[in-house]
């Protein structure tokens, strides 16, 4: 099926029925996924779908539908059904309209011919070197598990004003878990990749960063309860400004009062060491596209300019609320409305060299890993995160390894007043790229 | 064409005449009505469909899945083909699979209901939800609440090389909202949902209004509670965060996959003591107010399995192969998202079986301590190599001289999996389990629905993060 000609006839349909506008979002994907576990390569696993989803207005009513289609005349009953509901629905006073300005932002690094062939043995040897370092690097670790998949993606999207713009993206992606055991203790740490291309992927780095851990945390222990410097590595940081400062500037969350960043435009929200800067068109992160899942081109803006909150993320319709233009952020997961998102986020390092950041930080703790930090409430800005993979640094030295801790705090304060610095190593982790963060005055629940 | 065993078993002749020794196919075809007010403006009415097949193919043990969402002839006949390729493929250097050799499910399950929610007229769903909507938003101190209703109805088809004609039919419909109410410069959110498995009959005999104005309520008044001081604590804990717990926490180790290789902390410990004698731990794919699997994804029969009984691990939750490399039954524990995944190993309604003691008992002598609640609780995280969980509890209370006392909120618990299970000091009698049309397990990439519970029960010491 031809998603070009999907979307074209899913306007018409749509229009024909009555539809004041419509548009169609289609999208072929093949994807090739081999997984390896203690045993070896076992599994490979492989398909192709065409995704068609419908956002359909008729006056200030509308309705979103969509899935998995078998055929092209699937595309004329998903109108249908859409048109259907859109007049039964209740008006949205605040609708306006459907995007007006489709286009495209040239985009580079977003598709890879070795990724695109989807040749399984180049993917089965990944995973199968990624299961046997571990025991190489140190005889306490083995890999329990490992991943490597890759896709092709090609989206086209148009609607009653534009016609469509599309696109062809590559994905791919790698994970590797790996687990020490020594004398009766036990520690295991995962690690993942994801980029577009293979350009920058680096196995064996990615294999031994895991291995050290897993095998360095494996006599872990709580530390006692109390205020400490935490470290916070560039994934930890990466993850907890997902959950809780991505969230806080999307439009949507802050137009309907769930932010704690509603009003606070332009003032000094985090530390001035912080800016922070959207851009879905940098080369090779896999959060970049020339448009976005409304088909307005991607740019790069500054969010957090030296800690000063320049804009909210916008889609069409919240940017019509604010009456003003979209910031090219526009997300739908399956039949969903839109609704702006991040796209890659990007956190200018700072000047600290790591090894000094820990040298200097007195007594702290540097965290490699945690989970729950999702958990974590974005509405009042409130961190909790246990930490899985850290360790107890004093006057410079790993005094021991800590586990099962839970940090917490108000993460404005902490990004505000507790920020003593940024690393001037950073690292990209899935569509974050990150220096490490060292916060004083973090509150630490253990023994 | 259309998602019927009869369908299936032509696929499946395709695929066992290409030379494979075993195939399973699924077909799949599931709608989704999904309506959502959010702060009095209608946000969402969307339908999503999924439809497609999924091939699973073994060649000299080899394993091939592949799958498509187009059903025409040329379409069926890639997708056999690409699953073989594969198979045949991973012959060069992958490894080989064995499975348990397992009788296939002949099954019809069909959810008994009277009106079909997606037959429903849209502007009636639609105007239930703006009027609860309107209910939560009218909350004093209330400054934002999301209503949703969601709508489910999943025909899957299972047909395999071992004998599995299987048909089901699962219907779900619910409502959840969420409240965020706003204290001086503090806002809480509290969110929750109901789901019941049927039809639409269920939704028009509830009280939705006291359900959405409840979680308001509860909003605004743990804006105005205070942070637990961080520390170890006694506590209760209740039906529905104990159900979560377990199923992270538990859960995901006592599946077979993780144990067969060697990623959890449950690996070589069947048939030692990994809780109190009071724990006992089920995985039943019929319980009452989970969400019903009658049989897997691989075309096995869904067994009732014991993982706990009297603090001892008695079984693992299996796939064929798991069960073949652990040696024990197969569970019919196999689940995929949809077609487009691969069955891995899942729990299906996973949880704690009551004992004797009434609730009121596990406060009874707990001078300071803290009454854990799942109303509002986001969700939890564990690693399943180490038994580490954090959890998120909703809003819950301090326990002072033997009785719950004042609210507090942002409360998150943390520790080992199997030393908070040694910690059980008293497990109630009131079993309750419950599921969602909203949300599920996810593992891998792949979301599935799930059911949890169990009862009121008491820990002597547990970690609670706060301010």
């Amino acid at each position: 099926m031809d998603i070009w000609a999907l979307v074209e006839r899913g306007v018409r349909r749509a229009e024909a029925l009555g539809a004041t506008e419509a548009e169609v979002y289609a999208v072929r994907e093949e994807t090739l996924t081999v997984r390896g576990n203690v045993r070896g390569v076992e599994s490979i696993e492989g398909g192709e779908t065409v995704h068609v989803y419908m956002r359909i207005a008729v006056g200030k009513r509308f309705s979103v539908q969509g899935g998995l289609v078998s055929r092209a005349e699937d595309v004329d009953s998903i109108a249908e059904s859409a048109v259907k509901i859109a007049r039964l629905s209740p008006e949205d006073p605040n609708w306006v309209s459907l995007p007006k300005r489709l286009g495209s932002t040239p985009v580079f690094d977003v598709v890879d011919s070795a990724v695109k062939s989807l040749e399984p043995e180049r993917f089965v040897d990944i995973v199968k070197r990624a299961l046997e370092m571990p025991r190489e690097l140190d005889r306490r670790a083995f890999a329990t598990e490992a991943l490597a998949s890759a896709a092709v993606i090609a989206k086209a999207i148009g609607n009653s004003y534009q016609p469509p713009v599309s696109c062809e993206l590559t994905s791919f992606s790698f994970s590797v878990d790996v687990k020490a055991v020594e004398g009766g203790f036990e520690s295991g740490f995962y690690s993942y990749y994801s980029a577009p291309t293979l350009k920058e992927f680096r196995l064996e780095n990615i294999v031994v960063y895991t291995t050290r851990i897993a095998v360095d945390t494996l006599k872990a222990k709580r530390v006692e309860t109390g205020t400490y410097k935490v470290l916070l590595m560039p994934r930890v940081f990466s993850s907890i400004l997902g959950t809780l400062l991505v969230p806080a500037v999307r439009a949507d969350v802050v137009q309907k009062k769930r932010s704690p960043l509603a009003g606070k435009l332009f003032s000094q929200v985090l530390s001035e060491q912080l800016t922070v800067i959207d851009d879905g068109a940098v080369p090779n992160m896999p959060g970049s596209a020339p448009f976005d899942d409304e088909g307005v081109a991607t740019r790069r803006k500054a969010v957090f300019d030296k800690g000063i909150l320049r804009t909210y993320l916008y889609d069409t319709y919240t940017a019509n609320i604010d009456n003003r233009e979209s910031t090219g952020n526009a997300r739908r997961v399956g039949a969903s409305n839109t609704y702006p998102d991040a796209t890659n986020i990007l956190v200018l390092p700072g000047t600290s060299p790591l090894d000094s950041l820990v040298k200097d930080m007195g007594r702290g703790i540097v965290v490699h890993g945690t989970i729950g930090e999702w958990l974590s409430n974005p509405v009042s800005g409130y961190l909790n995160a246990t930490v899985t993979h850290g360790f107890l640094v004093e006057g410079g030295e790993v005094k021991q390894a800590v586990k099962g801790v839970v940090v917490a705090g108000d993460a404005y304060k902490l990004l505000k007043e507790g920020l003593v610095a940024l690393s001037k190593e950073f690292e990209a982790i899935g569509n974050f790229m990150t220096p490490a963060a060292l916060l004083q005055g973090v509150s630490v629940a253990g023994e | 064409m259309s998602v019927s065993t009869d369908f299936g078993k032509e696929v499946l002749a395709r695929a066992l005449g290409r030379g494979v020794d075993e195939a399973v196919v699924r077909l799949q075809e599931r709608v989704y009505e999904f309506i959502v007010f959010d702060s009095g403006v209608l946000r969402s009415y969307s339908v999503s469909r999924v439809v497609g097949l999924g091939v699973g193919v073994f060649v000299k043990g080899f394993a091939g899945y592949a799958y498509t969402s187009m059903l025409s002839r040329e379409g069926v006949e890639q997708a056999v083909d690409r699953a073989v390729k594969l198979a045949k493929g991973l012959s060069v250097s992958g490894k080989a699979v064995r499975l348990a050799s397992v009788e296939g499910s002949k099954t019809v399950f069909r959810v008994a209901y009277s009106q079909n929610p997606l037959d429903v007229d849209p502007s009636e769903k639609a105007s239930l939800v703006r009027d609860l909507n309107k209910i939560a938003m009218g909350v004093e101190g209330v400054v934002s609440a999301v209503t949703r209703l969601a709508c489910e109805v999943d025909r899957r088809v299972v047909v395999s090389s071992l004998g599995a004609e299987a048909f089901s039919e699962v219907v779900a419909v619910g409502v959840s909202n969420l409240s965020v109410a706003r204290f001086g410069e503090v806002m809480e959110r509290v969110h929750d949902q109901k789901t019941f498995i049927g039809g639409y009959e269920n939704v028009k005999s509830f009280d939705w209004s006291s359900f959405v104005e409840d979680i308001s309520r509860l909003a605004v008044k743990a804006s105005q509670a205070r942070v637990p001081p961080p520390g170890t604590y006694r506590a209760v804990i209740d039906n529905q965060l104990i159900g979560l717990m377990l199923h992270e926490a538990f859960g995901h180790a006592s599946e077979g996959d993780y144990v067969m290789y060697k990623s959890s902390v449950l690996c070589g410990r069947l048939g030692t003591k990994v809780a109190s004698d009071l724990v006992a731990i089920i995985d039943d794919g019929l319980a009452e107010g989970g969400y019903p699997v009658a049989f897997d994804d691989e075309g096995v029969a869904k067994r009732r399995v014991t993982v706990v009984e009297d603090g001892v691990l008695k079984g693992f939750l299996t796939n064929r192969q798991a069960s073949h490399e652990l040696g024990v039954e197969a569970s019919g524990n196999a689940r995929a998202q949809d077609i487009t995944y691969k069955p891995i190993v899942r729990q299906t309604n996973f949880y704690m079986a009551p004992r004797d003691v009434r609730v009121e008992e596990l406060f009874e002598g707990v001078s300071e301590g803290i009454y854990l609640r799942g109303r509002g609780a986001m969700g939890g995280q564990v690693d399943i190599a180490m038994g580490t969980f954090t959890f998120s509890a909703g809003p819950s209370y301090m326990i002072r001289r033997g009785e719950p006392a004042e609210l507090v909120r942002g409360v998150v618990v943390s520790g080992n999996i199997l030393e908070t299970l040694m910690n059980v000091e008293l497990v109630a009698r009131d079993l309750m389990i419950t599921t969602s049309v909203f949300g599920g397990c996810g593992k891998d990439g792949q979301m599935v629905r799930v059911g949890d519970g169990g009862p009121h029960i008491r820990v002597s010491r547990i970690v609670v993060g706060g301010g």
